[in-house]
Order: structure tokens, then C-alpha cells, then sequence
């Protein structure tokens, strides 16, 4: 049996437009998403801003009712057998609500610890631990209004772990995160892999999937566009080659224009402070140098570079340069 | 239900009485709202009614803590589960093995255990300030009403925290809704002073029978018989109470995890 088996899984919002002539207007968040994610297994759902990656989540961990389509979580209905699923499950979402600011962070878990079961003894030997697991044993008297982000968050995975759940939902758990932070909180995932939890992890960060993941799922537009190993999914972008061009200030009709080539399969742009950084993917690697160039003609540019492709290549093509 | 379920849902009331307690210790509105203003309502009433004499004294001191009772509920139990969905901690808390209703069950016998200080906040105010000395005719009868009135209105909270989230129109009438119920269940003054057709109102409000056996045992002046009716009101009121809650608590959870409103986006 599978921790986690997604079946046709489908989620539309109804909301209201207008001020005066009230009308429904309806948002399919997830159109048909199936998956299924063995035990054990860390499984990565990426995909752009608005893709459906925090809404799939969300009905696993029975916050909303799927419209259509069923899922099962530890074996159980997530419509119908929520109450089963709550012991067997954690789950963190991004950001720094969530926890009681006014409390510190152990009155956070203790609170938990009881609302989720925990026997008191359990929970004497198990917050101590979390915090230590975590980073906070030295801050975890503290009121969590005094924590930074990074602790908060590290708090929320402390908070998901306090009844020892086999199953893991974090929705981008790293994001806001400063780099050392989102380091120690990869740590802090990959200890619980070695300990065979099953985890879905959503994220767009490319090299964090890559880093963790065993299988992604690429969603886009509330579907699932491809579904495979990282190494897999690199192989989707084995016939390009990827050129690198720093830029200052791009216009659109420049990108539209670099679009229409015909030696160029897709284009994505990164701001980086007050320069971007153009990535054209293209079947005829540096040879294609020369052709692009010309389309800027005499505009500034800095950097060139080429490169072999990677997993958020593969991704970018897949989201068709949305990400 | 098995012992050991049993066991997790009262730990569970005790620890969400405790948290509650100490985060509305630290909120200076709840802090206003429960103790600051009841006193300052019994200041007031018996600086205005302290040439009746007689047993005004109990009776303004039990109003005023009535008065607590009812604003904590209003405000407090009615808030429990919007004030989460606020905070971002409503996800958390529909998704544990505990039930909701278990959760707003602790949170309002903090917030009632918390109005009952407004009560003493109120006795020790009105006796330094007009030295009076106060006492409770039937202390024993009093007691046991003060325990039916703590269930009544917890009961009572469980209703009002589902309602308010079922149906925001409910949330927009708080404000007014705290004097009109102080006037109708007869906290500062009994309802025979009032219009004969807001009595039936009186009658279906458990604060009504709560005044009643409260007023009634302080000052002596209600037969036990009628105090036993209160009490019987105020437990029939409180069965209905948590019949109804429980079923608008699998509706708004339900409601809200298809309207996806557990949280705040």
C-alpha cells in the first residue's frame, strides 16, 4: 500500500466578483492531479506560483474537500476519514503564522503535544528533543513573538513532528528563509528521510528538489505535466544546451522577439538586483551565441556563458518559462 | 469512547485552559472587558443606588460580575475559533485527533474562570470604596448556583463560537448584543421594571436564570424552590446548548474545509 495514492484529484474555488451586480466566478486550482508516493519516499511537487501545489496539499492533510477526484493518506479517505488521518500526519506550511506568539516555544509544543495525544511523559522526553533537532534547545523558553523567521519556522517542523507522525507534508518550508537557515532546515528534512519517514515536500527551488527529492512531480496550471527521478527529469533536456546573458533592463518586445527564433526552445529571465539574467535554451549550444547576439543589437550586455543543462532547465521547459 | 480517549480529551480541556488563561492575561481589551469595566459598572450603580439601602450592595456586586460573565462570553468564547483562523493556528487545530468542540470547551472555562475574578474585583472595589459590608444570606445555595451558572454559560459559549463563524452577521451584532442581555436577564435591576412583552425574552436567555439563582441566593430574597427552578432552567438550557453545538461544529468544519476559510489567505 502506498503512504500517499492521489486519484484524479480536482479542487475549484467559487468566488464572488463585482460590487454591485454580485456575480460567481469559478478558479479550478488542481484540474486532474494523480500520483502516489510509496513509504518511505521523499517526493518533491514543484511548480510555479499558483501552479496548485499548497491547494494539493491541503486536501491530503483534510484541510479542504476535494470537488472531485479521492486521495487517500495512510490508507484513509481524506473526505470521509480525516480523524484517522490526523495522528498518522504532520504538516508545516511557509511562513510565521501558525504558532502562539505570546507563548513560548515549549508551551507551543506542549500545547500541541496534548491536542495531538501525546502521552506527558512522552512529551517530556520528546520536546527536548525536537528543540535540540531543530536548533532552538537554547531559545525555547522565549516568547515566539521575540523568534526570527528561520526559528519560527524551524518551530512550525518541531511542532509537525511532536506526535512522531510517519507522514510529512511541507509546503515550501524553506522559503523566506536566509541561506544558512534553509541549510540547516535541509538538514534537519534529510535526517528525517534517514529515518524513513514519507515526505511530500512542495518548493520551487530547484537544486533543493534536486538535493532531496527521490521523485517530482512537476505541476503546472493545476496538472501534473511530468512525474519522474531528478535524473530523469534532467534527461528531458538532454538536447540543449543553455546560454547565459546578463542583461540590463530587458524590454518585452526584446524577450518576444529572442521567443520567436528558431533555434531557441525557451527563454526565462531572473532578476538579480539591478541586472537580469536572460537563459535561453537551445539545441545549438554556443554555436547560437552569434545569432543572439545580433538580436540585441548594440543594446548592453555583460556576461555570456554557456552551460549544460540542469533539473530547473528541465523544469523551465516544462512550465514553458513561467517559473 | 474508551478511558484512555477520555484521558487525552481532559488533558487536552486542562492544557487549552491554562494557554487560554495566560494569553488573556497578557491582552489589556480582555483585561478591560472582564475586570476593569464590571468594576467600574458596580462603582457606578452603587454611587447612583446607594441611598435605597438594603441588600443593594450583593446585588450590584453579583450584577457586576454577571455583567463579566457575559462580556467574557460575548467577546472571548464568541471570538474562539475566528480569533484562531486570525492567528493562523485554526489549520493546526481542526487537523489534531482532538475535536473542536473539546478545544472551545477549555478555552471558555478559562474565559469563565477568568469573568469570575471580575465578581471579586468588583466586592473588593465597592467595599473599600463605600464601606460596606457585604454579605451572602444563603452562601451554600449561592455556591451551587455560581457552579450551574459557570456550566450554563460555558455551554452557552459553545453555541455562540460556532454561530459566529457559521454566519458573520452574527459576529457584526457583538457590540450590541452586550447591553440589551445585561437589561433582559435582569443583572442590574429585575426585568419586572421592564416592559411586560421583553419578559417571554427574558425567559429563553440561561443569563436570565442565572441572575435569578445568583440574586436570589446573595440577597435571600427567592425561595429555594425558585432557585431550584433556576438551576433546572439553566441545565436544560445547557443540554440543548451542547446537543446544538455539537452539530453546528461538524457544520461549520465541514463548511469551512469546502469554502476553504480555515484559514486566512
Amino acid at each position: 500500500m502506498n503512504a500517499i495514492q492521489v486519484d484524479h484529484l480536482r479542487r475549484v474555488f467559487t468566488t464572488n466578483v463585482g460590487r454591485f451586480r454580485r456575480e460567481s466566478k469559478e478558479v479550478v486550482a488542481v484540474d486532474d492531479v494523480s500520483f502516489a508516493v510509496g513509504d518511505g519516499e521523499l517526493f518533491g511537487l514543484l511548480g510555479p506560483n499558483g501552479a496548485g501545489k499548497t491547494t494539493t496539499v491541503k486536501m491530503l492533510t483534510t484541510l479542504l474537500i476535494p470537488t472531485s477526484g479521492s486521495a487517500r493518506v495512510g490508507g484513509f479517505d481524506v473526505e470521509h476519514e480525516s480523524q484517522k488521518i490526523s495522528s498518522t500526519i504532520g504538516f508545516i506550511f511557509g511562513g510565521e503564522r501558525g504558532l502562539y506568539w505570546r507563548l513560548s516555544g515549549i508551551d507551543n509544543l506542549r500545547y500541541f503535544a496534548s491536542l495531538y495525544h501525546v502521552e506527558p511523559a512522552v512529551a517530556a522526553k520528546r520536546i527536548p528533543y525536537l528543540l535540540d533537532l531543530v536548533g532552538l534547545k537554547d531559545r525555547g523558553n522565549e516568547k515566539v513573538e521575540g523568534y526570527s523567521r528561520g526559528m519560527k519556522q524551524r518551530l512550525h517542523i518541531a511542532r509537525a513532528l511532536i506526535h512522531d507522525p510517519q507522514i510529512l507534508f511541507l509546503d515550501e518550508p524553506t522559503i523566506g528563509l536566509d541561506p544558512v537557515g534553509a541549510r540547516e532546515l535541509r538538514l534537519v528534512i534529510r535526517n528525517l528521510q534517514a529515518e524513513k519517514k514519507t515526505i511530500l515536500l512542495t518548493t520551487h527551488y530547484m537544486f533543493e528538489a534536486d538535493m532531496l527529492c527521490q521523485r517530482i512531480a512537476v505541476i503546472d496550471k493545476g496538472n501534473i505535466v511530468a512525474l519522474d527521478t531528478p535524473e530523469e527529469l534532467k534527461k528531458l533536456v538532454l538536447d540543449l544546451s543553455v546560454i547565459e546573458v546578463e542583461v540590463f533592463g530587458v524590454q518585452d518586445d526584446l524577450l518576444e522577439k529572442i521567443r520567436k527564433q528558431k533555434f531557441v526552445d525557451n527563454v526565462s529571465v531572473e532578476n538579480r538586483d539591478q541586472r537580469q539574467i536572460l537563459t535561453v535554451q537551445t539545441p545549438r549550444g554556443s554555436e547560437a551565441i552569434p545569432d543572439l547576439m545580433a538580436i540585441f543589437d548594440g543594446r548592453r550586455v555583460g556576461k555570456v556563458t554557456s552551460r549544460e543543462p540542469t533539473l530547473e532547465d528541465a523544469y523551465v521547459r516544462l512550465v514553458g518559462g513561467d517559473a | 469512547m474508551t478511558l484512555k480517549t477520555i484521558k487525552a480529551y481532559a488533558r487536552a480541556v486542562a492544557i487549552t485552559f491554562e494557554i487560554t488563561l495566560r494569553q488573556n492575561f497578557s491582552d489589556a481589551f480582555i483585561i478591560f472587558a472582564v475586570i476593569v469595566q464590571p468594576m467600574i459598572i458596580a462603582i457606578l450603580a452603587l454611587w447612583m443606588l446607594r441611598d435605597i439601602g438594603g441588600d443593594i450592595g450583593i446585588f450590584v456586586i453579583v450584577g457586576s460580575g454577571l455583567t463579566g460573565l457575559w462580556s467574557g462570553l460575548l467577546f472571548i468564547s464568541g471570538n474562539s475559533i475566528t480569533g484562531e483562523r486570525w492567528v493562523g493556528t485554526l489549520e493546526g487545530l481542526v487537523a489534531s485527533p482532538t475535536p473542536m468542540a473539546v478545544i472551545v470547551f477549555g478555552k471558555n472555562l478559562a474565559n469563565v474562570f477568568q469573568s469570575l475574578a471580575s465578581m471579586i474585583a468588583s466586592y473588593i472595589a465597592v467595599a473599600l470604596l463605600f464601606d460596606l459590608r457585604i454579605t451572602i444570606e444563603q452562601p451554600w445555595l449561592f455556591a451551587a448556583s455560581l457552579l450551574v451558572t459557570v456550566v450554563a454559560f460555558i455551554c452557552f459559549g459553545l453555541i455562540m463560537a460556532g454561530l459566529f463563524v457559521i454566519n458573520p452577521a452574527f459576529a457584526q451584532f457583538q457590540n450590541g448584543l452586550e447591553f440589551p442581555i445585561y437589561i433582559l436577564a435582569g443583572f442590574l435591576f429585575p426585568i419586572a421594571m421592564l416592559p411586560g412583552w421583553t419578559t417571554p425574552i427574558s425567559y429563553v436567555l440561561a443569563p436570565y436564570w442565572a441572575a435569578v439563582a445568583l440574586h436570589g441566593s446573595a440577597t435571600g430574597s427567592v425561595p429555594p424552590a425558585e432557585i431550584g427552578f433556576a438551576w433546572l432552567m439553566m441545565l436544560v438550557f445547557s443540554l440543548v446548548y451542547v446537543l446544538a453545538s455539537g452539530r453546528i461544529f461538524r457544520i461549520v468544519l465541514r463548511k469551512a474545509r469546502v469554502d476553504a476559510t480555515l484559514s486566512m489567505q
